[in-house]
């Protein structure tokens, strides 16, 4: 049963992938990036791993490609001629396709090196030792307490670089005038209790938000993707 | 031979699981119609007149009407829709609702004709993990019916359902934090069983407040209900729907109230426990379990007959501005204090 499972997410997995590079419409292509990630959930609920499993549908399939999705919907029409534009017979789109292959050639041996490396080892092996109950390999009390003891450095490098990421797209937001036109809005204590443009009563009879705020909540409906992403903090 | 799909500690026959998903399917497949007499007869009377009185004894059959009529319409779609999406997206709303609704238990682990049988679909290991996944993928069913339509009120629709359900899930996921701290499990029966002493409505009363107004736009139920705002956008992402598709959507949409309700009854409400020390005998444990989340939905209908709709970017600074930092600071507070007593 858990081989079925297998040959079937796997085909999941790789029909996933091709499907990113292969498909023509970018709709379609994220689409097939949807159906890889899921796919390969169910492969690491094979591995027991449930919690990896519920991240990667979480975050991945739930709050990465749906920014993915959103982008892609408003801009698709235009997104589609990149491939057109790549078929030119100019020297620069020759020089980047030479350079693409490169990389991608660089990409393809290192994934090798690892792959290889550990699948090898891993072939003769039983994979990781299964007993029931809390606290054992793949749980979440399992991760959550390797992520802050042995891997805690790592752990926290990697949040204050998803915290970069955020405070950079608000300022790079920012410079191209999407947000910060307008004065700073004067904040006192009682904002922390009911920040303005929430819709309380008292603003939409007394009209009481001021205009600063009015032009900020405009615009960050204008430009949602400094509104969106705390979303990658998660 | 045991599968080592998610650890769910199985003791149970292979029958008995196979019996115990369609038991769910038949229970989810009759509490939705329920709902949706309930919500038509309750708003009437919140409106103050009769609401649906013509078919059957007080027109309780009007749900099984409205189905015929849905079911035997004509499937039409717009020339400018997407074939297969178009037709898939509906499916994919109705999959994830329920599967959803496997997780919440009914009752504890009774003992039927010498098997051990619980009262649940399963009992997985990562608990509102796997109900936060299930509706990361339920979004899937209304963006996809939204751009597959080709129409620009669905279109908008969907572009709004993307933008609330993901701002809105980080808060409720935030809410349960604080719970899954006190109870020490992630385990839906094992937070049931930590409520013995007291439900966490009391101690978790901020987080219980985040999640059930989180879980209003979770389920696009009014006052957020701007993926679908009938005022704006004509239907949102159903409007080029029509029949056994936009029932799907219906279904989907009902079902997953009523998921709703059952977590909150699951993770605040105490479960199928009842107060003061009653311990009544196992079969009693559904009914109460029923009667509590009949009691949260009828909120949930009370509140869409009583507030109106909010503006979108209301709506949307409401979620990161009030409710995500009321979240955090709520999961921070009892991390301390859970630190703190248990020293």
């Amino acid at each position: 049963m858990s081989a079925v499972i297998f040959f079937l997410a796997a085909i999941g997995v790789i029909a996933g992938a091709i499907g990113v590079v292969m498909l023509r419409d970018p709709f379609y292509s994220v689409l097939a990036l949807v159906s890889h990630l899921v796919s390969l959930a169910v492969l690491f609920l094979l591995l027991r791993a449930e919690f990896v499993a519920a991240v990667q549908v979480v975050v991945y399939a739930g709050a990465v490609m749906v920014l993915y999705v959103f982008v892609v919907a408003y801009v698709g029409e235009e997104a589609a001629t990149i491939g057109d534009r790549l078929r030119g017979a100019s020297s620069a789109v020759a020089r980047t396709r030479t350079l693409a292959i490169a990389i991608g050639g660089c990409l393809l041996a290192e994934l090798l090196v690892a792959l290889l490396g550990t699948g090898l080892k891993a072939i003769g092996g039983y994979g990781a030792p299964y007993h029931s109950g809390p606290k054992t390999y793949g749980t979440p009390a399992y991760i959550g307490e390797l992520l802050l003891t042995r891997f805690l450095i790592a752990f926290e490098i990697a949040s204050f670089l998803l915290l970069v990421a955020a405070v950079g797209a608000v300022v790079l937001a920012r410079r191209r005038g999407g947000i910060g036109e307008e004065p700073e809005p004067h904040i006192t204590p009682l904002h922390v209790f009911r920040p303005l443009g929430t819709g309380t009563m008292a603003e939409g009879v007394e009209g009481r938000m001021p205009a600063a705020q009015a032009g900020a909540g405009l615009a960050a409906e204008h430009e949602p993707a400094s509104k969106r992403e705390p979303e990658a903090v998660r | 031979m045991a599968l080592p799909l998610a650890e769910v500690g199985y003791y149970e026959e292979w029958w008995v699981q196979i019996l115990k998903g369609i038991v769910i399917f038949a229970v989810a497949l009759q509490l939705v119609p329920i709902v949706l007499i309930a919500e038509r007869k309750l708003l009437g009377r919140f409106q103050g007149r009769y609401g649906p009185n013509r078919v059957g004894p007080y027109g309780m059959l009007q749900p099984l009407a409205d189905i015929v009529k849905l079911l035997t319409k004509e499937q039409f779609r717009p020339t400018t829709s997407a074939g297969l999406l178009f037709a898939l997206a509906p499916g994919i709303s109705i999959v994830t609702a329920v599967a959803a609704f496997a997780i919440i238990p009914f009752g504890d682990v009774q003992h039927i004709g010498g098997e051990r049988v619980g009262l649940y679909g399963i009992d997985v290991s990562i608990g509102p993990l796997y109900l936060f996944a299930f509706g990361a993928i339920a979004f899937y069913g209304i963006m996809l019916g939204g751009w597959a339509s080709g129409s620009k009120y669905s279109f908008l629709g969907a572009m709004r359902a993307a933008a609330q359900l993901i701002s809105y899930e980080v808060s409720q996921g935030l809410a349960l934090v604080g719970v899954i701290f006190t109870a020490q499990t992630l385990s839906l029966t094992g937070i049931v069983h930590a409520q013995g002493g007291m439900w966490y409505i009391v101690p978790q009363f901020v987080g219980f407040l985040i999640f059930l107004t989180a879980s209003f736009a979770e389920t696009n139920r009014a006052p957020f209900d701007l993926t679908e705002a009938d005022a704006e956008l004509v239907g949102g992402y159903n409007t080029e729907f029509g029949g056994g598709r936009f029932a799907s959507y219906y279904f989907a949409e009902y079902l997953n109230v009523l998921v709703v309700s059952g977590i909150v009854t699951t993770v605040f409400l105490g479960g199928w426990l009842l107060p003061f020390g009653v311990h009544p005998p196992g079969w009693v444990d559904p009914i109460v379990v029923l009667v509590k989340m009949g009691l949260v939905t009828f909120f949930f209908i009370w509140v869409r007959a009583t507030l109106p709709r909010l503006r979108y970017d209301q709506l949307m600074s409401f979620g990161w501005k009030v409710l995500l930092p009321l979240a955090t600071l709520n999961a921070l507070v009892t991390a301390v204090i859970v630190v703190v007593s248990h020293k």
